[in-house]
C-alpha cells in the first residue's frame, strides 16, 4: 500500500502542475488523472471507466475567475484510486470524490490566502536587490507549496483510508467555509485597489466609476466594458483637443532638462 | 541618461528564444496564484529576463530603475495563461521603450495596458480554452474511455495542448512585434502622453467592470421578512458593497497603511463579519 499510496501522491502532482506550470493543458481533468490512477494500480481499463464517467460530472466546471471550484485533481485521484482498491463501481467512487473534492478546495482557499504573503516576501527581496529570490517564491516556492500539498492530501488518503477523509469533511463546521469564503473575496478587493494606485487621479476617478456602474447595471462581461472603453477613447481622442491632456505638463518637463 | 543604448539588438535565434521564453512564463504563471495579485509574482516572473536584459549593466542608477521595474510587475494580474503571452510580449516592448525613452514615456502606463488587456483575454480566452476546445477534446475522450480505449485520454490532451500551443507561441510573438511597430509609431508622431492617458482610461474602465463583476460579496442581513438590507442596497445601486470594499482598501493604502497590515485586516475581516452575519 506504500508504494500505492507513493505512486499515486505524484499522480495529484502532476494533476496540480498542470495548471500550476503547464497552463492547464487538461492533464489536471479526472478522465487522463482516472487513466493515470488505473496505470499506477494496474487496471488501465477500470481507470477508464471511472474516468469517463467522473468527466462527464466535472466538465462543465471550468475553473473561471477568482473563486475556488471543487477540486477535480483531488476528487478523481483519490475516488478513482478507491474504486479500484475497493473493487466498487463508478457511481460510488462519485460519492467519494465530491467530499474530496470540496475539502480540497477549502485547502486551496487557505494555500492561496497564505501565497499572498509572498508578495510582501517578495518586495523585501527585490528591495534587498536579491532578484533571484524574488522570483523563487514564483516559480520554486510556489509550485512546491502546491506539489507538496496534493502529495500529501493524497498519500495520506490513500495510505489512511478515504472514510477518514469523508470525517474531516463532516467535522468541518460551516462557519468555517463561510468565513473563508468571505476573506477570500474580500483579498481580491485589495488587489483591485493596489492595481489603481498606480493609475487613479481625481480626474480619471469617473472612468473607473463609468466602467463599475456599467457592469453593476446591466450587467454587461468585462469584455464588453473593455470593447466600449477603447470605443470611447477612440472618441475621446477625436474630441480632446490635440497636443491637450497631460502632454503640456509633461513638455515643460521635458524642455527643462533639455535646456 | 537613457539605459537601453548599450543593450544590444536580439538576433533571430535570440528572438526566438524569447518567444518560447514567453510560452514556459505564460504557462507557469499560476505557480504562485494568490488571492491578493492573482497571477501578479507569476508576471514578474515572466517579465524578469527582460528587464535583466535592459537593466543589467549594474550600475547602482540602474540597479534603482531594476527593482522599480521589478515591483511594477507585482501589481494585480490575472490572465488566461495562453492568451497571457500575447500581454507578456507587448509588456516586453513596453519595458524596451520606457528604457530608450524613460522621459517620453510614463511607466505607469504599463500597467494600464496590462490592466485594459487581461479581461477581455481571459473571457476570451477561458471561453475558448475551457469552453470550445475542452467540450470538443473530452467529449471525444469520453466516447474512447467508455470502451477502454487508452487512446481516449491521448487524444483529449493532444486535441488540447497543440492548439493551445499554437495560440501562446504566436500570441507572445505577435504581441512583441506589434507592440514595438505600434510604440515606435506614437513616439515619432509625438503623442506618447496622450496615448497613455487614453490607455489608462480603458485600463480603469476595465477594473472599475471587474470590482462590479467578480467580488461578489454580499449581505444576509434583514429583520423579518419585510426588510432585506441587500435589496434596499441594490436598489440603491447594484454592486455597492464589492465598491465600498475597494474603495475602503485604496483608502487604506492612500493612509500609508502597510500592505502587510491591509492583508491581515482583510483575513481578520472574513473570519469576523462572516460569523457575525454581516457579510457573505
Amino acid at each position: 500500500m506504500l508504494v500505492k499510496a507513493i505512486l499515486l501522491g505524484f499522480v495529484g502532482v502532476i494533476g496540480v502542475m498542470d495548471s500550476r506550470l503547464l497552463g492547464r493543458s487538461n492533464l489536471e481533468q479526472p478522465l487522463v488523472m482516472s487513466c493515470l490512477v488505473g496505470l499506477a494500480l494496474g487496471d488501465l481499463t477500470k481507470g477508464l471507466i471511472v474516468g469517463a464517467s467522473l468527466e462527464l460530472v466535472f466538465m462543465g466546471m471550468a475553473n473561471i475567475g477568482a473563486a475556488a471550484p471543487p477540486d477535480l485533481v483531488l476528487g478523481s485521484v483519490i475516488a478513482t484510486a478507491f474504486a479500484i482498491l475497493s473493487h466498487t463501481n463508478a457511481q460510488t467512487a462519485l460519492t467519494i470524490a465530491l467530499p474530496v473534492a470540496i475539502l480540497g478546495q477549502m485547502l486551496a482557499i487557505v494555500v492561496r490566502m497564505f501565497i499572498s504573503t509572498f508578495n510582501r516576501w517578495a518586495k523585501t527581496a527585490i528591495d534587498e536587490g536579491k532578484f533571484a529570490k524574488a522570483r523563487h517564491y514564483h516559480i520554486l516556492w510556489g509550485s512546491l507549496l502546491y506539489a507538496g500539498l496534493y502529495f500529501i492530501l493524497v498519500f495520506l488518503s490513500v495510505y489512511l483510508g478515504t472514510d477518514l477523509v469523508k470525517n474531516v469533511v463532516a467535522m468541518i463546521p460551516k462557519w468555517v467555509t463561510d468565513a473563508l469564503t468571505l476573506a477570500s473575496k474580500i483579498l481580491p478587493a485589495f488587489g483591485f485597489a493596489l492595481l489603481m494606485q498606480t493609475m487613479l487621479t481625481k480626474k480619471t476617478m469617473v472612468y473607473l466609476l463609468l466602467g463599475f456602474f456599467i457592469t453593476a447595471y446591466a450587467k454587461m462581461s468585462v469584455t464588453g466594458v473593455a470593447i466600449f472603453a477603447v470605443l470611447l477613447v477612440l472618441v475621446l481622442n477625436e474630441v480632446l483637443p490635440k497636443k491637450q491632456t497631460a502632454h503640456t505638463e509633461q513638455t515643460a518637463d521635458d524642455d527643462l532638462e533639455e535646456l | 541618461m537613457s539605459v537601453a543604448q548599450n543593450v544590444p539588438k536580439l538576433t533571430q535565434k535570440e528572438l526566438k528564444k524569447r518567444y518560447w521564453s514567453f510560452v514556459w512564463r505564460s504557462y507557469a504563471i499560476q505557480a504562485s496564484w494568490n488571492y491578493e495579485g492573482q497571477m501578479n509574482l507569476g508576471f514578474m516572473y515572466g517579465i524578469a529576463p527582460i528587464i535583466d536584459r535592459i537593466y543589467g549593466d549594474g550600475r547602482p542608477e540602474t540597479l534603482e530603475m531594476k527593482k522599480e521595474a521589478y515591483k511594477r510587475h507585482l501589481a494585480f494580474y490575472n490572465c488566461t495563461p495562453q492568451t497571457s503571452a500575447f500581454v507578456l510580449g507587448i509588456t516586453a516592448s513596453m519595458e524596451e521603450e520606457y528604457a530608450r525613452k524613460p522621459d517620453e514615456f510614463d511607466p505607469n502606463s504599463i500597467n494600464a495596458v496590462k490592466s485594459s488587456l487581461m479581461g477581455p483575454l481571459s473571457g476570451v480566452g477561458d471561453s475558448f480554452f475551457q469552453g470550445t476546445i475542452k467540450i470538443l477534446a473530452f467529449g471525444l475522450g469520453i466516447t474512447f474511455a467508455k470502451q477502454g480505449n487508452i487512446l481516449g485520454p491521448i487524444l483529449a490532451v493532444l486535441i488540447s495542448v497543440v492548439p493551445a500551443l499554437l495560440v501562446t507561441y504566436y500570441g507572445g510573438k505577435f504581441g512583441y512585434s506589434a507592440g514595438n511597430t505600434f510604440l515606435k509609431k506614437l513616439t515619432a508622431e509625438g503623442i506618447m502622453d496622450r496615448a497613455m492617458y487614453l490607455v489608462t482610461i480603458v485600463g480603469l474602465m476595465v477594473i472599475g467592470a471587474m470590482i462590479a463583476s467578480m467580488i461578489g460579496i454580499t449581505t444576509p442581513l434583514h429583520f423579518g421578512k419585510a426588510f432585506s438590507l441587500q435589496k434596499t442596497l441594490d436598489s440603491i445601486f447594484p454592486q455597492m458593497i464589492p465598491l465600498a470594499f475597494t474603495f475602503f482598501m485604496y483608502w487604506l493604502l492612500q493612509k500609508h497603511v502597510s500592505t502587510g497590515w491591509i492583508l491581515v485586516i482583510c483575513i481578520v475581516l472574513g473570519l469576523v463579519l462572516s460569523p457575525l452575519g454581516i457579510f457573505a
